[in-house]
């Protein structure tokens, strides 16, 4: 009778934490679902979509960065190198083997994976050793690139490919990108994979003990991490039509996907979203009123942000109110 | 269940093991003391895969284990705690017991089951939403024991599990670990300092000096050998 009692305590306990897992879950899902819904009204509403695509942009930039910071605990600071290896397959599939776009932007994914498998065995490294190589291999990237032929890649002046501008279809490829993007960060933290992947990132050794195989788990986030970006790469350089080896390896890219992620909460779901959000609208604002000290502006908001907030604006958050953790991811 | 042979590796010119071996029977306890820099902690890297022996064997149910990777070992059944604890930080105490049950194909539900089993073992379920980095040291030390036990492991290394535990949470450790062979049909390599606490959970100890073993037997055997007096209690 005791144990039928217990067994039923048990299942009590277990549905209301399930519960809670799913409220939590359906709450970012209703966030991210408002958040792609407003943005694809945005074309419709308005004829000015600059801001919104590189919002877009931006969240999966900072999203994507996120699967291996947040999960993983590696930073990248070359994470710039599968966006400008995106941007590159895109544009040499369109303009110099003369693929449709939608098979360069496929493209743009298979050559971001191809890379990040080239670069696994940096996984190897860890902290600073591997941001740093991360850095020098995107450096090399951009230097190979620049150096090819210039029939395949432009050289150091890239490729304009003015044929294929339609800023309208790049526009909700972009949503389509960023869409992906969150549903797959939205997929891994409630799965098994996910939570191997924070395991690792809080003490790799302590998650091997426990029988996580750590290198493959972590490839598999660097696979993800890897596939968005270039996707983002291929759209951009299929929305702007330019690809120049300066902007599509510069390294305020990595910067900038970093501080917005970091800004929202590197670790928690949507965190990266309103990171991004916050950040780049307060960027658009400097910028429109304090045009010639935007930068000082801007990075003056980073510091306050970092000193106050160092978990991000929705990491602090659910530091400071735990009760909150039931709702937000 | 775990036999250890001639276990041998050295980290440069230091040899910190010298042929260590020993016989671990199953739903036994084997205690194994030793000073300081005696090898004991190396040794339970080695037969959990973190270090590669440079010699020897290490079978378990009969089959070498020796030189695979650590989580290849964890799989086989060997699960290990740690002198300082090393939770899942920025996990919640739920979430750690599920990640370690994560290789089991077992059900969410099956899953919960055994977590709010150990959960309540080790008097942590009220806590279960916290992270884990919010538990006292102690409680530390409690949850990673129910985060190994969960995988129902066949051999579980404890490396100093009452080092810097208050006395409630030590007897209630003690408690634990002396119902695990029994009721988990699981075997225990015990590390510690704590000599009240081997001699009173140990059907075997053993003692390591510098890399080697100075002496085994019961409790009483090791507590008399003169070897072992004067090698590491000095009195």
């Amino acid at each position: 009778m005791q144990s039928a009692d217990h067994a039923a305590a048990v299942e009590a306990s277990r549905r209301q934490d399930e519960g809670g897992e799913r409220l939590r879950a359906r709450m970012a899902a209703a966030f991210f679902a408002a958040v792609i819904a407003a943005l694809a009204l945005v074309p419709v509403l308005t004829g000015n979509t600059s801001f919104a695509f590189y919002l877009m942009l931006w969240i999966t930039m900072a999203s994507a960065l996120n699967i291996v910071v947040g999960f993983t605990g590696y930073l990248p600071f070359g994470y710039v190198v599968f966006y400008g290896v995106g941007a590159y397959a895109a544009g040499i599939c369109y303009k110099v083997l003369g693929w449709p776009i939608p098979l360069a932007l496929v493209a743009s994914g298979v050559a971001g994976i191809c890379l990040a498998l080239l670069l696994a065995p940096t996984l190897r490294l860890k902290g600073v050793y591997f941001g740093i190589v991360s850095l020098a291999l995107a450096t090399i990237m951009r230097l190979i690139i620049a150096n090819l032929p210039s029939d395949i890649t432009g050289g150091s002046m890239g490729l304009i490919l003015s044929s294929s501008n339609n800023p309208f279809a790049s526009y909700y490829a972009m949503l389509l990108v960023m869409a992906a993007t969150l549903l797959s960060v939205l997929w891994l933290a409630q799965s098994a994979l996910g939570k191997a992947l924070k395991a690792i990132r809080d003490d790799d050794g302590a998650a091997a003990c426990i029988g996580i195989d750590v290198p493959r788990t972590r490839l598999v986030a660097w696979l993800l991490a890897a596939l968005f970006p270039a996707l983002a790469g291929g759209v951009e350089a299929w929305h702007t039509n330019i690809i120049d080896p300066e902007y599509a390896f510069h390294v305020l890219i990595t910067a900038k996907s970093i501080v917005y992620a970091m800004a929202g909460g590197f670790g928690t779901i949507i965190g990266p979203v309103v990171g991004a959000a916050v950040l780049l609208g307060i960027d658009h604002v400097i910028w429109q009123k304090f045009p010639l000290i935007n930068l000082l502006l801007l990075g003056l908001v980073i510091i306050a942000l970092m000193l106050f907030l160092p978990r991000g604006i929705v990491g602090t958050v659910l530091k400071r109110r735990p009760q909150l953790r039931r709702f937000i991811a | 269940m775990l036999k250890v042979e001639g276990l041998q590796k050295r980290f440069g010119g230091v040899a910190a093991l010298r042929g260590v071996g020993f016989h671990l029977p199953r739903r036994a306890i084997l205690g194994v003391i030793g000073m300081n820099g005696s090898g004991k902690t190396t040794m339970l890297n080695c037969i959990n895969g973190i270090y590669q022996p440079d010699s020897g064997s290490i079978r378990l149910d009969g089959k070498e284990i020796g030189g695979l990777p650590v989580h290849t070992i964890a799989r086989r059944g060997i699960g290990r705690t740690f002198q300082v604890p090393r939770v899942f930080s920025h996990l919640s105490l739920l979430d750690n017991l599920d990640v370690a049950q994560g290789q089991m194909g077992l059900s969410a539900a099956e899953r919960y089951e055994a977590s709010s089993y150990w959960l309540n073992k080790v008097q942590l379920f009220g806590l279960r939403h916290n992270f884990a980095e919010e538990l006292s040291g102690g409680q530390q030390k409690l949850l990673e024991l129910a985060r190994i036990m969960v995988a129902k492991p066949k051999v579980i290394l404890l490396d100093e599990p009452f080092a810097g535990v208050n006395p409630g949470l030590a007897q209630l450790l003690i408690a634990i670990i002396a119902e695990l062979p029994r009721e988990h049909d699981c075997s225990v390599v015990l590390v510690s300092h704590d000599l009240t606490s081997i001699y009173q959970l140990s059907g075997h100890v053993i003692v390591l000096n510098e890399g080697t073993l100075l002496c085994e037997g019961d409790a009483n055997t090791v507590r008399n050998d003169p070897a072992v007096i004067e090698a590491y209690l000095g009195a």
